[in-house]
């Protein structure tokens, strides 16, 4: 605790600064650290250490007690004791009521609280005394959407979009407080301007959709939402970003490096993994994460290595395995990749996603028997992954069930509708299945109508056509579609396809036709 | 013991203060309506002698397992057809393999860790004043809920007559059947609903008109307490995993085969590839075409909007339609969910609480489920934002005809403050009350509602029901770790209201879905329907109870049934419970 009052010694000539006035202060109390990291307990008692010094000094002034509050508060803000973080930026603000920084910190504690009105409050002051500062005309702006106001949010962002036309957050608030009033056009306006400024975020698609969707332009509605994805368009915020950088603990550089994970920076995900090891070299999660980056970056080597380390420090640890049975299996080493995947779903069943790559590879080995039950399970656990009962489907069909495999595509078509494989696949089948019980070029035709009636043309769907006319006899027309895909296969310069397609195009032409239906490049 | 740190409110008496012609809720009892109501805080909470005496157990032992934080729901349904609302609210046990004795709040009595049933005794005296009391009759009504307890839905599955009770676990889930004799029997096996994984909200619906109630069990997330991840805050103290470290679990639609058993239709209907963590279940008819839907509240994940294709199929429209994300296109964390027309114009609107920071959703209907974002403009998102909402509903607390909202709130986080007191489960919050303005707007008025409303829990479950037969709705909360609190409305009973209770014509049951148009005498209408599901992980009471403010003129009711058919009454008497039983009406 911090004592109040000091005296300065009067007399001279000089005029000298009035002491500052501390007993409005609030008292600081250094909190319990005991759950907290250790490297994290070391910043904060240092920290803390200097701000006792600087307020037993009894001849501080107020910039340096307010500093001191105000560096205290940033990193207890950053380690998220948000009780203290408040006293020390109160008194900062106390001692330096001109400086901008305070209640700006302060406005984001509180807004982190969710106490809004306090939040809007505390901007408001920041923006006094800097009125033109664009992130805060956008977090108030923000606040001011928040409380149902946006013609006062749109004032502000107006004035940040002055400062900054390429703003993206001011444009983007722009075009939240126009659909806030309901006013569509502009809000299209104002979102389709903030895509030419960032074409690449997905976070506008969404409120750009319903913007259309109040014109009643329901087809751009509906392609908008198509394109809609996860984001947070913020505003270029330093001294928010500086505490973002401050703590010292192994899940802060985590989460640092998971935030360039989904920045594509894999450079600076790794040297933030990196770090987090030095913290915590035993924490078998970094070390995992590290290695997720490395391979991003193109080191292989390096991932499998941190992989490694991981499985030794957790043995069970399924996503590890995972990693390093992907890895394995791309670099050839197929054994060994799939022993990796089949420890990870040991330790985890539910692994949907390492079910499925162990029973791809499994099926891609000739051990489509045994590839069969973990599609089967991959499926029950998550439906929502086609992979899995497609890979049943083509497992089926390794092992000759032609019926089985077309039985349950006919009800995959059912279930995914939004799903082409599941009809291309059918039709396939029903084109040039081994088992004539099981071919109906009559029903493959009816698909592929269907299919040429909203799907673009491909490779693919050209290919499927021909195999359906030579099942129906229909050479000629078997001839002419097999033609279209190996020309279309020939300006995407893949050889292996135009090997492929041409040894079909063989076969049509001497009127025989495939009984094979699909390949291994079939649904990559 | 985390209720030494419930301040135990003044507590008002049970016993109302006497009413003209006060009786129990039944047809031809009036209960009053007037306005010779006692002055006193607006919801009153119930104190020991009341019988309701519950303390939830989650099992907590420092290793911050999941599903500590995640119960316990409650139900308001009458199981023995006596006329007023009983009590069910789920239990927990230890996680984990400590002895339960290492529990952070061992349980008072290990051996009695089961779901509880409390009869109502409800008792009005010749003078018009109640007497609330509840018995715990859980033995010898044959419930035996010894699963981890999530939650609970109330219906009646084959037409009996007598409520039945889904119990949702972490585990295998618990049908129990009502043999209308005080007796339950448990038929999960028999009926093939057990479900297994990590079930939180269910709905009972009869989703394809043919008279029983089906069963929609929305299911969380893959999570074993062997697998339990370990998570950390930013300072490193250990903290409770958000929800997208585990996978979600698909959830399940069950038809009812009329024969006691139910079939799994979940891909059938359509319902098998998309889902996410579901924690809140709605069903109402959101596009106005007689067939009910389901909204499922997604945690983290969008929301779903299954709109009924009347084929016994479902498409999710939740995306176009507005009602799947936040208003900038932000999955939230979508716990709490209720259907309501706020706004008087014929629709079913919806809330859906969220995480501090995120705010309410208040998706606003502006026909045929089509939906905006308008909890900032409603007043909503400032007042919900600070809390992490849970159980909420559209209630009418003051019956004066506009739908309210009662949220009950409760972290889901530490934070490094409360770790630094030293406060094992530092999760309570306040309740929050919302007032319908009747211009789009809702006013914060907790602080008008009684030392109750100020009481700090971790609220999760919350039921809706006229409990004391008053004439005004009531709510009991289920608080993880904590009592079981009712806050007992004593303001809605000074204005004018109708209580209506749906009955089926060939099944004897609440016509859960059935939608209810009262034509008040001045030409308004009011649009209420039939529930038992929303909020989180709760059943509330079937009956309509509708606020006619100072009106009491007998009102018209058109009641849409759940197959379709349409019927009306006029002059339903006012200030009193009425029983419609499909076919007696015109």
């Amino acid at each position: 605790m911090f004592v109040a009052a000091a005296s300065m010694a009067g007399a001279g000539c000089r005029s000298t600064p009035s002491p500052p006035d501390r007993t409005a202060l609030r008292p600081v109390a250094l909190p319990d650290l005991t759950h907290a990291a250790e490297p994290v307990r070391r910043q904060v008692r240092d920290r803390y250490a200097s701000l006792t010094e600087t307020t037993s000094n009894p001849n501080a002034t107020s910039p340096d007690l307010a500093n001191a509050f105000g560096e205290m508060a940033k990193l207890f803000m950053a380690a998220e004791y948000r009780e203290q973080a408040e006293a020390c930026l109160v008194n900062a603000e106390t001692l330096a009521p001109g400086e901008f920084k305070w209640p700006f910190y302060l406005a984001h504690l509180y807004k982190a609280r969710g106490e809004a009105a306090k939040s809007a409050a505390a901007f408001e002051r920041a923006l006094r005394l800097r009125p033109d500062d664009p992130a805060t005309l956008i977090w108030l702006g923000d606040a001011q959407l928040n409380q149902g106001r946006p013609e006062a949010a749109q004032a502000l962002f107006e004035r940040a979009s002055s400062q900054q036309p390429q703003s993206l957050a001011a444009l983007f608030g722009l075009g939240r407080a126009a659909l806030a009033r309901s006013d569509y056009a502009q809000a299209v306006r104002w979102l389709e301007q903030a895509l030419t400024v960032a074409p690449r975020e997905a976070a506008i698609h969404y409120p750009l959709a319903m913007a259309y969707r109040g014109l009643g332009q329901t087809a751009k509605a509906d392609a908008q939402m198509r394109l809609r994805g996860p984001g947070d368009i913020r505003p270029q915020d330093p001294l928010m970003t500086e505490l973002d950088t401050i703590l010292e603990s192994p899940v802060a550089y985590e989460v640092r490096g998971a935030k360039a994970l989904d920045d594509r920076d894999w450079k600076a995900a790794a040297a933030a993994f990196r770090r987090g090891i030095e913290l915590a070299p035993q924490e078998p999660s970094l070390h995992h994460k590290l290695g997720t980056a490395l391979f991003l970056d193109g080191d292989a080597g390096g991932a499998a290595e941190q992989f490694t380390e991981a499985l030794r420090l957790s043995p069970t640890f399924a996503k590890a395995h995972y990693s390093l049975g992907i890895l394995l299996a791309a670099n050839g080493r197929t054994a060994q990749g799939a022993a990796h995947l089949a420890e990870a779903v040991r330790d985890d069943p539910t692994y949907v996603e390492a079910r499925i790559r162990l029973a791809d590879i499994l099926r891609h080995s000739g051990r489509p028997a045994e590839s069969l039950a973990h599609y089967d399970q991959a499926a029950a656990l998550d439906p929502r992954a086609v992979d899995a009962p497609l890979g049943r489907a083509m497992a089926l069909v390794d092992l000759h069930r032609y019926r089985d495999a077309r039985d349950r595509l006919v009800e995959d078509v059912k279930q995914y509708p939004e799903q082409p494989l599941f009809v291309h696949a059918l039709v396939r089948l029903l084109a040039a299945a081994p088992d004539a019980a099981v071919r109906d070029g009559r029903a493959a035709l009816a698909l592929m109508r269907d299919l040429l009636a909203r799907d673009p043309r491909s490779v693919d769907v050209d290919e499927m056509m021909a195999m359906t006319q030579a099942e129906l006899g229909q050479y000629g027309e078997a001839v002419t579609w097999q033609r279209e895909a190996l020309s279309a296969a020939q300006r995407l310069a893949r050889p292996d396809l135009v090997r492929r397609l041409a040894d079909t195009l063989a076969a049509y032409e001497r009127r025989q036709p495939c009984r094979r239906p699909w390949f291994e490049d079939f649904g990559r | 013991m985390p209720h030494q740190y419930v301040k135990r409110a003044l507590t008002a008496a049970l016993t109302v203060a006497a009413l003209a012609g006060g009786c129990r809720g039944r047809e031809g009892d009036r209960a009053p309506g007037a306005t010779m109501a006692p002055q006193g805080p607006w919801f009153s909470d119930a104190p020991p002698q009341s019988g309701l005496d519950f303390m939830h157990f989650n099992g907590m032992s420092g290793e911050f397992y999941y599903p500590e934080l995640m119960a316990p729901g409650v139900a308001l349904f009458d199981y023995d057809n006596d006329g007023d609302l009983d009590v069910f609210v789920v239990q927990g046990r230890m996680l984990g393999s400590k002895p339960i004795d290492a529990a952070l709040f061992p349980p008072r009595d290990p051996s009695a860790l089961r779901g509880r049933l409390f009869r109502n005794d409800l008792h009005v005296t010749a003078d018009g004043s109640r007497v609330l009391h509840f018995t715990d009759v859980t033995e010898e009504s044959g419930i035996d809920a010894r699963g981890y307890g999530m939650g609970v839905a109330a219906g009646d599955f084959n037409n009996d007559g007598c409520v039945d009770l889904y119990v949702t676990n972490l585990g295998s889930n618990q049908l129990f059947r009502n043999n209308c004799d005080g007796t339950f029997t448990d038929v999960t096996k028999a009926s093939g609903t057990e479900s297994p994984g990590w079930s939180v909200s269910a709905a009972f619906v009869d989703f394809d008109r043919d008279g029983w109630l089906d069963l929609f069990v929305g299911h969380y997330v893959n999570y074993s307490v062997d697998r339990n991840i370990r998570c950390f805050g930013l300072a490193g103290g250990p903290d409770y995993c958000p929800p997208h470290v585990y996978a979600a679990q698909p959830s399940k639609l069950y038809h009812n085969n009329h024969d006691g058993t139910f079939t799994d239709v979940t891909a059938r209907a359509g319902l098998a590839a998309q889902f996410g963590p579901a924690l809140g279940v709605s069903t109402a008819d959101f596009d106005g075409d007689g067939w009910i839907d389901l909204y499922v509240a997604n945690d983290g994940q969008p929301n779903q909007l299954w709109i009924n294709q009347r084929n016994g199929t479902f498409k999710n429209t939740a995306l176009v339609a507005g009602a799947a994300l936040g208003a900038e296109g932000e999955a939230k964390s979508s716990m709490g969910v209720d259907a309501g027309d706020f706004d008087n114009d014929g629709d079913e609107d919806l809330i859906v609480t969220e995480l501090v920071g995120q705010g309410i959703d208040l998706y606003v209907n502006d026909g045929p489920a089509v939906f905006e974002e308008r909890s900032a403009r409603a007043g909503l998102r400032q007042a919900t934002l600070p809390y992490t909402g849970f159980g909420a509903a559209w209630f009418d607390f003051d019956n004066d005809g506009r739908l309210d909202l009662l949220i009950v709130n409760g972290a889901v986080t530490q934070n490094a403050d409360a770790s630094a007191r030293r406060d094992p489960f530092p999760l309570r919050q306040r309740k929050l009350l919302l007032r319908n303005d009747g211009g789009g707007r809702f006013e914060e008025v907790t602080d008008r509602a009684g030392p109750v409303f100020a009481l700090a829990e971790v609220g999760r479950g919350a039921a809706f029901g006229d409990i004391d037969n008053d004439g005004d709705t009531d709510v009991i909360v289920g608080n993880a770790s904590g009592p079981l609190r009712l806050l007992l409305n004593n303001v809605g009973q000074r204005r004018h209201w109708i209580g209506l209770r749906l009955v089926g014509h060939d099944a004897p049951r609440d016509m859960i879905g059935a939608r209810v148009a009262i034509v008040k005498a001045d030409g308004s209408t009011l649009w209420r329907r039939a529930r038992s599901d929303g909020s989180y992980a709760s059943a509330s009471d079937p009956r309509v109870l509708v606020g006619l403010g100072d009106s009491s003129q007998p009102p018209a009711v058109r009641v849409m049934w759940p197959d379709g058919r349409t019927e009306t009454w006029t002059g339903v008497p006012v200030d009193r419970y009425t029983t419609l039983t499909q076919g007696s009406g015109q």
